[in-house]
């Protein structure tokens, strides 16, 4: 009876405002929904666009988790099915790059990755193994991403890099917690899962910012990242707020617009303006970075606002551009935002992007394979710290059990930036902590964590030696020759400083919530390249099959081929075992007994015979 | 009874011991028709037209986009190239290399190297590798295609590629204006010829091994990349001489150790050549042809092809790549030069290919290269390439190697046949000895000119090593006349060399299927002629084995190259320019094996070297005749019946020869 009313009342809240026809429409404070759109210009003529979305819902024990207004129907069901309380998938194309981009506001790998953490009453590993997969699966149909090839094959439990952002409320701090990590850095991501994510907003695509998200234009960026992030977050057990985090990370190239004079606009970046904000939503609002790499446009029209923040020593200055009053009032048109060069810099600009001065972000990191054939190779993380200070380190690894990796041959060597060379292997950096749970063929990835202190002004190389497995061949992919991969890493380290650093507060769930938000430090999380390798491949061809095809005719042939040409044939009489069970037995107990006696009886008739090889019953020999 | 298991079937076939008397007609027989089945290869019923196996590469299916701006770009950074030449007369202008890249926008970096050349007390070279990483925007950086060009500073005594650097360059602005890469491109600008690019696959594929004492290699030091690219797919190396005027485009393959690239690469190359109407050919193919023609008509179109495929089996057989692409293919890069040749007489202009079609050609590989999803895989590694679009793939060209073989084991096991009937004495140990002592000696010769002792010597590498060399050939010259085997040894030894010989001209001919070819060629008559029961007193067989001795071989060859380079000299200049120049030869050879990982100098020494002095030893064949009352005495201090009566035998098989 009570569900029924809070409808109804819903309906008739929703009539009014629609008759009043205004923009504020404040359906219900137990849910909102912000939109948001970052625009930084980054270093080389590139410039960053991260949209984000998000949405909270207020949710009380005595309500439905069925009954939702703004959060789709899919997230509410996953707090009915799952114990998941905490969900991150990210589908990346592209990699970020660090040196000249600084650090994204969000941290994704190439493919498609996805992590979880499980928190119920009466848990258990197999049942969260379960659920993960189960969990994937429904993923992979709401994302029309490959997810559903998450299994136990590819999914690890990392011990220390992960952390969890979820409040489970109080009262419940003996439920162990459950965390489950999986990358498939083969998955490509495209429309097919751009279309579906936007499904997921209020509005669609049909109004507000994510209108400007249009594949043909998303997808010819340098770097392009969607990511879902669900969090509960309780006080009590009765009083949760469930956030659902939606972001689009883009990296454009000017160069690659057309005719680029390195002027943009959001009608060029997107393929039009924009034709309003989403109406549902609390808050619609760009930031437009104007200090650094910004400095050098002049922006059409000027942001209503700019706003000055200080974090971890860090001066970045943004306008502001609040959607919801630039629309007020007036009837449809598109908004534009132009970033135009003042015409005196501009011959100076034209090509001389990388002349400005660069300061490197204080943790870069790289990932390359070594050696070379198809029999053994190495994995190489290159660490770099230019910061004057030691950083904790943090690495995870993730191979897949098609790569033996031997623990023993792990190493951290280290160098000072001046120099070239790594030192010897006596001044290895030492672990801190070393978690390392090996692989299974066909069954378990190999997972190792390691932390270790890294010296200021110095760069680590960390390598560890690997066997390529050779697959049967079922197991190989189609285009078996393009190679298999194996995923990035993740590195986790704590900032002193926040240069270059833009990632939202563990608190705060809006990117207006990292301004002037100075903590002691700051979690960074970086993601290396991905790697392929080339496991010894048998060319599938027409030879190859032949042979497959002969060899089994040989193996199948060899048996019987063999027996023929080594064994003797003799005729065996009929033999006098009886028929009878019991009598079978006693006549087997009395055959063994006699059988010892009648053995130098036979060799004895062997020997006269001439010792020619003859199999002969002991039967026979009892008969005759 | 069993089949397997029957002991009655007869060892000594009737068959056997009557082919054993036409043993050599048999395997001259046998050795001909190889020789016959080669020469026959050129026939164009023998040879295949080439076809593209990878349909991903799909050549030329999109349309050039590059414009003549390009082109005209390229000309620009070629003049301030050349005033930049000015200043840097014998080093190269990083720079403005590394300027200019950056300001194409590619991610730029600098590689240095050091080799530490190890003769004459040993010396230091450092050189430094500018390189440009155009991040593709469809992938992270797994996969990368790599465009090099050599530079070559004005004071270089090769021919000038001045044209090459900024050509890339070009090439490298308009692809940076293109989103459709779907690898990482590298750009590459390496210096002091094969050395810089020998460094830089080094540093790319070992990383720093400074400390590990698992270098692979301990005279260059390659150091790390500070930025890599995934794993590289293909490999083009960029050689320009003119920007305006190019008669024809040449087309590198040889690799490393005879090694080549896949022919789909070739094919896709020659395609997109032909497609922009560039002269494009293999070995400069077309202008031997054109010389030919004006020379005389009459050269049918067999013999050109013979010809070719023996030029092209010659220049892999030495194992040194006729270009920077062929150091990738140890890495299972494919890769080719392409060489863009000067019109030499300027009075046909009107068939004028200026670099634009050449750029239009780059982008078209490009395009097809960014195009492949699975490496390099399908058509062949193995062929020889006999005319632009014809080819004969391993399965037809192994068997004239094989057949050589072939009447090579033929004759070991009938010889080992009609021994084990005459029921001669078998002293295994002795000639056991004697095998791992001339194969001793090999392996010396790999190993002494790179001791430290000798290293620090005020020697330079040429006398070094042919000092060496020499000396342990004169050791293996002397052998026979000193350690003189106990009867029954010189067969035994015959039928171990004979299995020896077989095995090592399979795996080589494996290897380097040319250098195993000619090997076999002039060698196998020899060893067919071998027999070291028959004693002669005057042996030609000995002449000529003398004169196969590898350092004998090898000054043949430099002192005909040297007639026909200065035919104008002096027969005395010549025969001592000759000396000199294989002196440096053989310096060469062993520098290419400790620095890139040339194998020929190893396979002369570990396996041609012993195999000539057991050879020898055999067509000395040098018996205890003199001392063969010592030998009487000793066996009968041993009082072995049986062995008396063998060597009765043995005697009495003499007197009656």
């Amino acid at each position: 009876m009570k569900r029924c009313d809070m409808a109804l009342g819903y309906l008739l809240s929703i009539f009014l405002i629609l008759g009043a026809g205004h923009a504020q429409i404040n359906i219900d404070s137990n849910e909102q929904f912000h939109e948001e759109l970052v625009i930084r210009p980054l270093a080389g003529d590139h410039v960053n666009t991260y949209f984000q979305f998000t949405t909270r819902w207020h949710y009380g024990e005595n309500e439905s988790l069925f009954h939702t207004q703004l959060t789709p129907r899919v997230i509410a069901e996953l707090l009915q099915q799952f114990d998941v309380k905490e969900l991150h998938i990210g589908l990346t194309q592209g990699l970020w790059r660090y040196e000249t981009w600084g650090y994204p506001v969000v941290e994704t790998t190439g493919g498609a990755e996805m992590w979880a953490w499980f928190n119920g009453p009466n848990l258990t590993d197999q049942e969260v193994n379960r659920q993960w997969t189960q969990l994937a699966n429904v993923f992979s149909g709401v994302l029309c991403a490959s997810l559903n090839f998450v299994d136990q094959t590819n999914s690890i439990a990392p011990k220390y890099l992960l952390r969890p952002q979820f409040m489970s409320g109080g009262g419940d701090e003996n439920q162990s917690k459950f965390i489950r990590y999986s990358s498939l850095p083969r998955e490509i991501v495209c429309t097919e899962n751009l279309t579906p994510w936007k499904k997921l907003l209020p509005c669609g695509s049909a109004s507000g910012f994510a209108s400007l998200l249009n594949s043909a234009y998303v997808h010819n960026t340098k770097f392009h990242s969607l990511g879902l992030t669900v969090r509960t977050l309780c006080e009590h057990p009765e009083n949760c707020v469930l956030e659902l985090t939606q972001t689009a990370n883009l990296v454009y190239d000017l160069r690659l617009l057309e005719q680029s004079t390195g002027d943009f606009s959001l009608r060029r970046l997107f393929g039009m303006g924009l034709n309003g904000y989403c109406e549902l939503a609390g808050s619609s609002q760009i930031y437009v970075q104007l200090n650094e790499q910004g400095q050098r446009y002049q922006l059409v029209p000027e942001p209503t606002k700019e706003i000055k923040t200080t974090r971890g020593g860090h001066t970045v200055i943004y306008g502001v551009y609040d959607m919801q009053k630039q629309f007020e009032g007036q009837g449809e048109r598109l908004f534009n935002i132009a970033w135009v060069t003042p015409k005196g810099d501009r011959k100076q600009r034209l090509g001389g992007g990388q002349h400005q001065f660069l300061i490197p972000p204080p943790l870069n990191v790289h990932r390359y394979l070594l050696g070379q054939g198809q029999e053994r190779g190495r994995i190489a993380t290159e660490l770099t710290n230019n910061h004057y200070e030691p950083l904790p380190i943090l690495l995870q690894e993730l191979i897949p059990w098609y790569v033996h990796a031997y623990l023993h041959t792990l190493r951290i060597r280290s160098r000072n930036l001046q120099r070239h060379e790594y030192t010897n292997s006596k001044k290895d950096l030492p672990f801190q902590v070393l978690h390392y749970a090996p692989g299974k063929q066909r069954e378990l990835p190999t997972h190792l964590e390691i932390a270790f202190e890294l010296p200021p002004n110095s760069a680590a190389l960390i390598t560890i030696e690997v066997d390529y497995l050779l697959l049967k061949w079922l197991e190989y992919p189609p285009d078996a020759n393009h190679g298999h991969y194996i995923g990035s890493a993740i590195l986790s380290t704590l900032l002193p400083i926040a240069r270059n650093y833009t990632a939202i507060p563990i608190d705060g769930h809006l990117f207006e919530h990292s301004f002037n938000a100075t903590r002691p430090s700051y979690v960074l999380s970086l993601h290396t390249e991905a790697l392929i390798v080339s496991l010894p491949t048998p060319d599938f061809s027409m030879p190859y099959n032949v042979i497959c095809l002969a060899c089994t005719v040989v193996a199948l042939a060899f048996g019987p081929i063999h027996s023929v040409a080594t064994k003797l044939i003799i005729v065996e009489r009929q033999s006098a075992a009886p028929k009878n069970f019991l009598k079978k037995i006693i006549f087997k107990l009395t055959k063994r007994k006699s059988n010892s006696q009648q053995q130098q009886q036979q060799t004895e008739e062997d020997k006269a015979i001439g010792g020619t090889e003859t199999d002969i019953d002991p039967t026979d020999q009892r008969e005759s | 009874m069993g089949l397997l298991s029957d002991p009655s079937l007869p060892t000594q076939n009737k068959f056997v011991v009557s082919l054993a008397k036409h043993v050599r007609k048999l395997c001259y027989a046998i050795y001909l028709l190889g020789v016959v089945w080669f020469c026959c290869l050129a026939l164009p019923e023998f040879n295949h037209s080439t076809y593209l196996s990878e349909n991903a590469l799909s050549p030329g299916l999109v349309y050039p986009e590059i414009r003549i701006d390009a082109h005209r770009l390229a000309v620009q950074l070629l003049e301030e190239l050349q005033r930049e030449r000015q200043d840097h007369r014998s080093t190269t202008p990083h720079a403005w290399i590394a300027a200019k890249f950056r300001e194409l926008g590619l991610e730029t970096h600098i590689h240095n190297y050091t080799l530490r050349y190890p003769f004459g007390g040993g010396k230091e070279f450092h050189g430094k590798n500018v390189y440009g990483i155009l991040r593709a925007p469809r992938i992270g950086s797994t996969e990368g295609v790599v465009f090099s060009a050599p530079y070559r500073a004005p004071s270089s005594v090769h021919v000038d590629l001045a044209p090459s650097v900024p050509l890339l360059m070009a090439f490298a602005d308009f692809a940076r204006r293109k989103n459709y890469w779907a690898k990482d491109l590298i750009f590459l600008v390496t210096e002091q010829e094969q050395l810089g690019m020998q460094a830089w696959l080094e540093a790319y594929h070992e990383g720093d091994r400074s400390d590990d004492g698992l270098s692979a290699n301990k005279y260059l030091w390659a150091g790390n990349l500070p930025a890599r690219a995934g794993s590289l797919q293909a490999a083009l190396n960029i050689e320009v001489q003119d920007l305006s005027d190019i008669e024809y485009v040449d087309v590198k393959i040889e690799g490393l150790n005879g090694k080549l690239p896949n022919l789909d690469m070739f094919n896709l190359v020659q395609r997109i050549m032909a497609k922009e109407g560039l002269t494009s050919g293999y070995k400069q193919a077309h202008k031997q042809q054109l010389l030919k023609k004006r020379r005389r008509q009459s050269s049918s179109n067999y013999e050109l092809n013979l010809q070719r495929m023996v030029t092209m089996l010659l220049s892999q057989s030495s194992g040194v790549p006729t270009g920077n692409h062929g150091l990738f293919h140890r890495y299972r890069i494919d890769a080719l030069t392409i060489t863009a040749s000067k019109r030499q007489q300027s009075h046909h202009k009107s068939n004028s290919n200026s670099a634009a079609a050449l750029l239009k050609a780059i982008e078209g590989i490009a395009r097809s290269l960014n195009n492949l999803l699975e490496r390099f895989h399908q058509s062949f590694f193995f062929y020889v390439i006999i005319n632009n679009d014809r080819y004969i793939s391993i399965g037809d060209y192994m068997p004239a190697l094989m057949a050589m073989v072939a009447s090579i084991f033929i004759k070991a096991y009938l010889t080992w046949s009609s021994l084990a009937s005459a029921g001669k004495p078998t002293p295994y140990g002795s000639v056991m000895i004697y095998l791992t002592a001339s194969l001793m000696i090999g392996y010396l010769g790999n190993v002494l000119p790179l001791q430290p002792y000798f290293l620090e010597l005020p020697l330079s590498a040429a006398p070094l090593t042919t000092c060496t060399v020499a000396s342990l050939t004169i050791i293996g010259i002397v052998m026979p006349f000193v350690v003189i085997l106990p009867p029954g040894g010189l067969e035994l030894l015959h039928i171990a060399l004979l299995l020896i010989y077989g095995c090592s001209l399979i795996v080589i001919g494996l290897l380097n299927f040319a250098l195993g070819f000619f090997v076999g060629l002039v060698t196998v008559p020899l060893i067919i002629a071998l027999n070291p029961i028959e004693q002669q007193k005057t042996n030609p067989l000995s002449f000529i084995t003398f004169l196969l001795n590898p350092l004998i071989v090898i000054y043949g060859i430099v002192l005909v190259m040297t007639f026909y380079q200065f035919p104008e000299l002096s027969i005395q200049n010549i025969l001592l320019r000759a000396a000199s120049a294989s002196m440096d030869a053989s310096a060469f050879a062993l520098i290419d094996s400790v620095i890139y990982g040339n194998w020929l100098y190893f396979a002369v020494c570990t396996a041609f070297l012993p195999l000539w002095i057991v050879t020898w030893s055999l067509a000395l064949s040098k018996r205890r005749l003199i001392f063969r009352h010592i030998d009487e005495d000793m066996e009968d201090l041993d009082e072995i019946d049986g062995l008396l009566e063998e060597d009765a035998a043995d005697q009495n098989k003499l007197k009656t020869n």
